[in-house]
């Protein structure tokens, strides 16, 4: 590309119409799904914050030395100690008389599995801080190692399937209901498929004078094994077969979901992802077996939070998906 | 102002003189009474900081971390098992260049579990990159409190102030606390080149690949090589504001021309102090050695010239390998065209009593020629099954 | 690693923000996104050539001005058509297949009667000084159209009609009650602006011959239209009453009077045997049944579907008119020279043994309607007055893809007079399309290859369905069947908001709905916003430096504008 060229488009992408705290040239694969959970986290947030980044695939694609992709103040300590970076900055911010929010990044496995215990002690200790886990259910940056986090019945690296095992033996951990039961003021989930929904949460956290949660879930084409151009559609149907509730608590309370406007099985969303593709060994019943376990497992959380949309729906997360001309109205 | 005050109370005085941001604590014995102290000031408005008690030592040391690159004064204290379990961050916070001081009230390390002292937790981190400064007496400690934050932000490294769990944190000595005043024109309002602000977003503890992992080391160590100017010059400056000095790297006592030496750090040293006027024997000098990282080669060669026999006393000790400041101070002084033959003994291990009358029988061990390479001393071997003596 | 690098280590390797720039990720990708822009069905099927998708947009951002004037570059009588088209637009619609249909026609006629109501002007260029001056034959739609697009491009038109006012079959023959004259008038007052002189009563072969206006004027339009019925008998029968439907129309809008027997047929699948029915019902014959070979929208092939505005059909399905589809008229019933029923068969077209369709009719299928009266609406010709040279005994002038007559110079023709249009919007088209060609001719610049690439339409599979929501078609108000008794206009308008919440349910199929997906979705930030710089009419462009390639932005572009296509 010629330079002039080169140029001009760079002061064009000076010049766009919305604040992004995560710049283009980071290294994360085609499609990542935490790459833009993330920039969407940051968008909505604003400048005025500072980040604690938990280590991960998103410290390591942003921050490969001499440089960076993020345009507002981060910091990286180690794995497990995101929440307790973020309550320095906040004490700090404090005592300074600063405004600034403080923020906590993490992936499943620093939040569900090893930076578990700095996050209960922040949340119990009321920081201001809004703590975000990108949840792509598995350790990825260390090549797709079981996590808390991990579906039932997933394959990773270390839980294969095998004659004597069909992936993952656990289940996922309910990490949100944990989170609530500190009685914080807010906490969510949200999925990278609903921009809107993940603008509007995280607004609402920032506007919150305490400590927050908000959990994305996002894909990950290589470790779930599947095209990253189909990231937006295996998280969209991983809300709407139920296998990821989108909720809200305030005080250890479900206060709102967002309800299933087109239900689909589980096997919809399953199929798309080389993860669970020994699901569907033909004639092996405890495929069947595991495939009518997950599928339970989705019909009880429409069931538990009331994907149905039977509930009133207070927070108009009706249109969360669409599109209009001219972009969102948020 | 001189008073009677416990090491704890001293060093927490110290600390809130040095007007911190942000301290960060969990409890362990014998660390527990800098951190009440601390709270008791700042539940009294006499310190003005954000006190986080945090839910492990892993947070205590992410707090101070996060806060001290966000441009708040930090501090936190540890012990032992404590110090170990920050160790992760404590590489981390050296690495990144982050100006924080940290009292460890030393301890021996579990198992077996001992709350008693000796310095195996701080020498356990002596890689971590972190300035540590080991303290004689509670007075040393006091003083150096102050010392570290002005030498911390001034090289924008973290300082480790080493002080004996229970010889010096619960013992009540006569004290002279530095002025608010004297404090405040010694060591400037807290500054960090980097601090992480929304106007100047900087990105910090990115990830560094293999061409520039070796620099940003070699970086690091040269910048704790030449913290030895910034250690020597806070002391010196100190000693003019207060009259009061600690011996910037290493402090050399007793007869000059003495061909024996004694090295020791820590309260050992107060001990040593004592019994070397007590008990008259070979002339002797006594080095204490103060800055144990950056490891002060050059001054202890200074120390050691003309000296025929030296005695290294350590309360801590590589096991399968020997001492660890004695190994140090070997390998230092084998530059020497005549080095001496080097001693030494770790004592005190565990909280094991440490008395006067260790020095003559050091001395007797060494006239006789049964000096070792390295031992610990006082073992009790009896106490052992025959297989393990 | 260079000796002599240029970076300089920073204290404890911190960065500078955004310094991933001089990264370009853009050399990872194998396939890079590209817009590629789809011919909307609507537009693709609109005889009048309207880009409707694209007036629709403009309405979308609540821009209706800016919306007709984009309406008006195709169709200068919106408001006409929004009445009186058949819509293959909506037939096209790919929302009919998500749910229902844009309701294009309440659209057009929303803009059409706004900008009636508004006083807006055409934005039309001034006269050219000297400029050559066009002969059209025909104030019909399609010389209308011709004259408006030729007047477009900067030409004088000179227009010539042996009626007393212009609108031909519009005004002659279409029932008050789908087109108020009140709305014609409007909009041809509009069009008959300065420089189209409208030369009323002046009949060719009797006033003006097609020598004269050739020798005048630097081209000429022909359209015509067509008054001729075309002749019609069962076996050589016929009755001998009998009148044709067009006829009738025509009398009964002139006068108010149709026939009155007890029962009539109607033989003919177009609008006129419709409006004739229900202009019959209305005036009381009790029973009234139109016969035709063609079958019902939805239940007929393309080719074979009754050319009306469906939902006319509805309408005279509602006030009692019966209909016979893939139907014909086999036998008249005559006592003496009096009809007294007539024997319909059931046909449907079938592909032969040749190859091509034909109307099979079934034995056993027969069955026998008492009527009085049978009436042919089975179409008209060109009447040759004044044009016997150009058709040589034939029913219709025949013209190329751009209207030029064959084997005369220097001749377009256009509208009905060809005779496979039929409708209004075909009539407009042809005016269009003649007027390019005529300024193209007289500037001397070659034609266009035939055939040059049209663009591809996009079906509904192609698209992302999860981001449109369904909504029902906007319901316009119609007046009762049983107050249908007066001119009154059956169809209602739509209101502001009514036309607001239509329009925004267009899919935007294969264009660009400047919807923000793709710049939202990026997780790389490789797509720029920028309605400055984006040339294709969409709002954004690609930064190649940094597009991975993933996909994703193809993938949720809901009117599936963006295509991935393999790196070069």
């Amino acid at each position: 590309m010629a330079v002039p060229e080169t140029e001009s488009m760079q002061d064009l992408r000076q010049r766009q119409p919305r604040f992004s705290g995560l710049e283009s040239g980071h290294r994360a694969c085609q499609g990542c799904g935490q790459a833009l959970a993330a920039r969407l986290v940051t968008e909505a947030a604003g400048p005025d914050v500072m980040i604690a980044n938990a280590t991960g695939c998103l410290e390591v694609f942003t921050t490969a030395w001499p440089q960076s992709a993020w345009r507002v103040p981060w910091m990286h300590s180690v794995f497990e100690n995101a929440a307790a970076i973020a309550a320095g900055m906040e004490a700090a911010l404090k005592v300074q008389g600063r405004q600034s929010k403080v923020l906590a990044f993490g992936g499943d496995g620093g939040t569900f599995d090893i930076g578990f215990q700095a996050l209960s002690g922040m949340l119990e200790r009321n920081h201001n801080v809004l703590y975000v886990c990108f949840d792509n259910e598995a350790y990825m940056n260390t090549g797709i190692q079981r996590s808390s986090s991990t579906p039932h019945a997933a394959m990773t690296t270390t839980s294969p399937p095998g004659k004597r095992r069909m992936g993952k033996r656990h289940l996922k951990k309910d990490l949100l209901s944990i989170i609530s039961a500190h009685h914080i003021p807010y906490a969510a989930s949200s999925s990278v498929a609903y921009p809107a929904d993940i603008r509007r949460k995280v607004r609402r956290a920032m506007a919150i004078e305490g400590p927050t949660f908000l959990m994305i879930h996002s894909p990950c084409p290589l470790g779930w094994g599947h095209e990253g151009a189909l990231t937006i559609e295996v998280a969209r149907l991983a809300v709407q077969t139920g296998l990821f509730p989108v909720i809200e608590l305030e005080r250890g309370t479900l206060t709102d979901c967002m309800p299933i406007r087109e239900l689909h099985p589980v096997t919809e969303y399953l199929k798309l992802q080389q993860r669970f593709r020994h699901l569907f060994a033909p004639d092996d019943p405890r495929a069947t077996e595991e495939l009518e376990h997950l599928q339970a497992l989705a019909d009880y959380n429409i069931d538990t939070y009331g994907l149905r949309g039977e509930r009133p729906d207070p927070l108009d997360t009706e249109g969360a998906d669409t599109v209009h001309r001219g972009g969102k109205v948020s | 102002m001189r008073q009677a005050l416990e090491g704890s109370q001293a060093v927490a005085r110290a600390v809130a003189s040095c007007r911190p941001g942000v301290v960060a604590a969990y409890p362990i014995t014998p660390q527990t009474h800098i951190v009440e102290n601390i709270s008791k000031l700042v539940a009294d408005g006499l310190c003005d900081c954000e006190m986080v008690s945090v839910e492990s030592e892993f947070s205590a040391a992410s707090v101070v971390l996060g806060a001290a690159a966000t441009g708040s004064r930090a501090y936190t204290a540890t012990s032992s098992q404590g110090i170990l379990l920050m160790a992760e961050v404590l590489y981390n916070i050296a690495g990144m260049r982050i100006p924080l001081v940290l009292t460890c009230a030393n301890r021996a390390v579990s198992a077996p579990i001992s709350i008693w002292n000796d310095q195996q937790d701080s020498m356990a981190v002596r890689d971590a990159g972190w300035i540590q400064l080991y303290c004689a007496d509670n007075q040393e400690a006091t003083d150096a409190t102050v010392q570290a934050f002005r030498i911390a932000e001034r090289m924008e490294l973290p300082v480790m102030v080493c002080m004996d769990g229970f010889v010096l944190t619960h013992t009540m000595e006569p004290i002279d606390l530095p002025d608010q005043d004297q404090v405040d024109g010694f060591l400037p309002p807290y500054h960090f080149s980097r601090t992480l602000d929304s106007g100047h977003p900087m990105t910090l503890g990115g990830l560094a690949g293999p061409d520039y992992y070796a620099e940003i080391r070699h970086a690091h160590h040269r910048a704790l090589l030449a913290s030895e100017t910034e250690i020597v010059s806070a002391d010196r400056d100190w000693a003019e504001l207060t009259g009061r000095a600690s011996g910037g790297l290493l402090a050399v006592e007793g007869d000059a021309d003495a061909e024996l030496a004694v090295l020791a750090i820590g309260s050992v040293v107060g001990t040593l102090r004592e019994a070397m006027q007590e008990y008259e024997g070979a002339k002797a000098k006594l080095i204490k050695l103060r800055c144990f990282r950056p490891f002060p080669v050059e001054a202890l060669q200074q120390a050691c010239r003309g000296v025929r026999r030296l005695i290294v006393l350590e309360r801590a000790l590589s096991p399968g390998g020997g001492g660890i400041l004695g190994t140090e101070v070997r390998a230092a002084l084998s530059e020497l065209s005549d080095p001496p033959v080097v001693y030494n003994y770790a004592v005190g291990l565990g909280g094991r009593d440490v008395p006067m009358d260790l020095y003559p029988r050091l001395l007797e061990a060494v006239e006789s020629g049964q000096g070792e390479r390295f031992s610990i001393f006082d073992v009790e071997l009896e106490k052992l099954p025959e297989e393990d003596r | 690693m260079s000796k002599k690098s240029s970076v300089i280590l920073t204290r404890g390797a911190y960065a500078q923000p955004g310094s991933s720039l001089s990264f370009r990720t853009g050399t990872w990708r194998v396939e890079r996104p590209v817009h590629v822009h789809h011919a909307a069905p609507c537009h693709a099927a609109c005889p009048a050539g309207e880009d409707i998708q694209g007036w629709i947009a403009l309405m979308q951002e609540g821009n209706s001005r800016a919306a007709w004037e984009g309406l008006v570059t195709a169709n200068p009588l919106p408001a006409v058509t929004g009445r009186v088209c058949p819509h293959p637009c909506e037939t096209a619609c790919n929302r009919g297949g998500f749910d229902e249909a844009i309701g294009v026609h309440h659209l057009e006629r929303y803009l059409g009667d706004m900008a009636i109501r508004e006083g807006w002007d055409y934005p039309v260029p001034p006269l050219r000084a000297g400029g050559a001056s066009i002969a059209v034959v025909g104030a019909g739609p399609a010389g209308l159209s011709a004259s408006y697009h030729l007047r477009r491009l900067g030409y004088r038109v000179e227009l010539f009609d042996d009626r007393p006012e212009a609108g031909g079959l519009l005004r002659a023959a279409i029932p008050m009650t789908r087109l108020p004259r009140s709305v014609l008038d409007a909009e041809l007052e509009r069009l008959l602006m300065p420089g189209i002189n409208l030369h009323s009563h002046r009949r060719l072969g009797r006033d003006v011959s097609i020598q004269e206006l050739q020798e005048d004027h630097a081209a000429l339009f022909l359209g015509p239209g067509i008054h001729r019925p075309k002749p019609w008998s069962v076996d050589g029968a016929i009755p001998s009453d009998m009148e044709d439907a067009l006829h009738l129309l025509k009398g009964w809008v002139d006068h108010g009077d149709v026939p009155k027997p007890k029962s009539v047929a109607i033989h003919g699948g177009g609008n006129t045997a419709l409006d004739l029915a229900r202009v019959m019902k209305r005036a009381g014959v009790s029973d009234v049944c139109v016969i035709t070979a063609s079958g019902l929208p939805g239940d007929a092939a393309a080719d074979d579907v009754m050319h009306v505005v469906p939902r006319e059909l509805d309408e005279a399905q509602e006030e009692g008119v019966v209909l016979y589809p893939h139907y014909t008229v086999q036998r008249l019933l005559m006592h003496g020279s009096k009809l007294v029923g007539i024997e319909i068969v059931r046909l449907k077209k079938l592909v032969g043994a040749d190859g091509a369709r034909h109307r099979v009719p079934f034995e056993g299928t027969e069955r026998v309607l008492d009527v009085d009266m049978v009436v042919p609406a089975i179409g008209e010709a060109v009447d040759a007055e004044g044009m016997e040279a150009l058709l040589e005994h034939a029913d219709y002038l025949r013209g190329d893809v751009w209207g030029r007559l064959l084997g005369r110079d220097g001749v377009w023709v256009g509208g009905d007079a060809r005779g496979d249009r039929g409708t209004v919007a075909a009539a407009v088209g042809d005016g269009t399309r003649a007027a390019i060609d005529i300024d193209r001719v007289l500037r001397d610049e070659p034609a266009p290859d035939a055939g040059a690439a049209d663009l591809e339409t996009i079906p509904l599979q192609a698209m992302n369905l999860h981001y449109y929501e369904h909504a029902a078609r906007v319901p316009v108000q119609k007046v009762a069947v049983s107050e249908r008794t007066d001119l009154t206009e059956i169809e209602g308008s739509m209101d502001a908001g009514q036309a607001r919440a239509e329009a925004g349910r267009c899919l935007a199929c294969g264009n660009c709905l400047a919807c923000d997906n793709c710049w939202t979705l990026c997780p790389d930030s490789a797509v720029l916003k920028t309605v400055e710089r984006a040339t294709d009419g969409s709002h954004y462009l690609f930064d190649y430096d940094y597009c991975k390639g993933c996909g994703i932005c193809a993938e949720e572009c809901p009117p599936g504008f963006i295509r991935m296509v393999p790196e070069a």
